[in-house]
Order: structure tokens, then sequence, then C-alpha cells
């Protein structure tokens, strides 16, 4: 089975049709969650990036900031996948053939792999190596910005 | 036609509003910088409500936590409103005519009254109370939420 093949097997499967042909709203809804799982995740590594550059929450340790923000990276990365995934079955021969699309999965693998590998294990100490640590939030944040950059031009393609 | 169609209509004629709604690439970019700003400033707003609920971050003070976010919401704000003020001169009249976006416009308007009650009479009584805070945070999710679905839902919306 070819690449083609498979787009539209996923395009043409009962999931892809509930989502695409049903209701345009039920599309928009996914979209709509889908920026907030972003927002969410954003938001959080930003705030925990801060700390770890020492120009946020300087009097607390950076273990008791990243307890509290981890979760919601977390729970934002879930609700952005799983609303991407659906995104994509409903759409998959439009998203299959896209530059910004392929150029936003290499970015996410490589953002998650950092948040995984990197990451996590920095801020799993209370005061971790300011080196670092100021290296691994810039680069975590750069990932997950161009993550949102290219993921908004995929639209546009 | 109405004077605003009109309006908006002169605005979007102009040659560096064709140029951006016909560029194929800073277009989109402007695009991904509304979100990014988006992500900045109404995301660390949602974690700022989320810490006046009680439910993050809740060993730093409230005070604290206004005081530190703010430069970074502003450095969002900025971002978010440069590039909205650009999408809206390529897009004018497909804007003015459409149905979420006026919604879009007045959920701001009121999610920052909510704000500015809050820094201004709110966090200004020392020591504030906790519930006033708490229903400035909840408020505020809810306001901004809704900012997100209306403008999420103005390519769903279009006229023509």
């Amino acid at each position: 089975m070819s690449y083609a093949d498979v787009l539209a097997q996923l395009q043409g499967s009962a999931l892809a049709h509930a989502i695409s042909k049903s209701n345009h709203l039920i599309g928009a809804t996914l979209q709509i969650l889908h920026i907030f799982g972003f927002v969410l995740l954003l938001s959080s590594i930003t705030v925990i990036s801060l700390r770890l550059l020492g120009l946020t929450f300087t009097n607390q340790p950076v273990g008791r900031v990243a307890r509290d923000g981890t979760r919601l990276i977390w729970i934002g990365l879930a609700l952005a996948v799983a609303t991407g995934t659906l995104m994509f079955v409903s759409g998959a021969r439009h998203y299959g053939y896209n530059w910004a699309f392929e150029m936003k999965m290499g970015l996410l693998l490589a953002a998650v792999l950092t948040q995984v590998l990197l990451f996590q294990r920095v801020v799993s100490v209370d005061f971790p190596r300011p080196a670092l640590a100021r290296a691994s939030a810039v680069l975590s944040m750069t990932l997950w910005f161009a993550v949102g950059l290219a993921g908004r031009m995929i639209g546009f393609i | 036609m109405s004077t605003l169609l009109a309006l908006a209509e002169r605005i979007e004629n102009t040659p560096f509003a064709v140029a951006l709604a016909e560029s194929r690439y800073a277009f989109p970019v402007v695009e991904g910088v509304h979100l990014i700003g988006l992500a900045l400033s109404v995301g660390l707003i949602f974690l700022t409500d989320l810490r006046l609920v009680g439910v993050l971050f809740k060993d730093v003070p409230v005070p604290d936590v206004l005081r530190q976010l703010r430069p970074y919401v502003l450095i969002g704000f900025a971002a978010v409103f440069v590039s909205g003020a650009l999408l809206f001169w390529a897009e004018a009249s497909m804007l003015v005519e459409n149905p979420a976006f006026p919604f879009k416009l007045l959920f701001i308007a009121l999610a920052g009254a909510n704000a500015l009650y809050f820094e201004w009479v709110t966090a200004k009584r020392i020591p504030f109370r906790a519930a006033q805070a708490r229903n400035a945070g909840v408020a505020s999710l809810v306001l901004w939420t809704l900012v997100i679905v209306c403008g999420r839902l103005i390519p769903y919306m279009q006229l023509s």
C-alpha cells in the first residue's frame, strides 16, 4: 500500500466522513480545541522557561514552578494531539502533501524529544546548572514557537 | 453600501493591503505571529487566572504572579495587536461583514475592562479579598475563551 493509498483510505473512512461531511461546526470545534491545547502548552512552557532564564519567580525553586506547569504541558499537548489527529484523518490528502504540515511534524518531533530528553530532566531538580537551564529554555521555546508558526501556515499553502 | 463597508474597501484596496493579502509567505507568517502572540498574552493570562482561582502556583503570592508575568503578557499583546491590525488591513471588508468579528471585539473589550477593574480596584485593596480575585479570574477565563472561539470562527462565517 503506497502513501497515497493510506491517505485516501484515511480520508474515506467513516470517522473522516463523520468529521468533514456532517456539519462544518465539528471541524471548527476541533480547530478551537486544538488552539486551546496549544495555548495551554506554550504558556506553561513559557512560564517554566522564564524561571529557568532567571526572569520570573526567582524566589521559587525551579522544581516547584515546573511541577505545576508540567501538568498543564501534558494536558495541553494531549488536547492538541487528540484534536490534531482527528483533523488529519478528516483531511488526510490535503495535509499529506502540504510542506508546512511536514515541517510542523518534523518540528513537533524535535520539540517532543527535547521536552522529554532534556527539558523535563533539567526541571526535575530544584536548582539546575544555570547554563544548562538557559540552553534548554531557549531551545524548547524556539521549537514550540516554530511548531505553532508552521501549524498556522498549513491552511494557507 | 454602508459607510463602514465603503471605508473597509478603501483600506483593503491600498497598495500595501493588496500586496499583503496576495503575498505567498507574508500573510501566513502574520497569521502565525498572531497565534504565537495569543499563546503568550492570553496563555499567560490563563495561568494568572488559574492562580487567582487557586489551582496553580499556590506557593507564589498573587502580587508576584501579576507583577512578574506582566511584561511578557504585554509583549504578547503587542505582537497580537500589530499582527491583528495588519490582518484587518488586508481583509477589512470581509471582517466588517463577518458576524463573528464584532463579537470578538466585544469580548476583547469586556476582558480588558475586567482586567483593568481588577488591576485598579480589586488588587489595590490590601489585603485584597480572595473571593473577588477568584471572580475576576473566572470572568477572565470565560471572556478570553470567548475571544478565541469567535476569532477561530471568523473563516467559518464568511458571507462572501
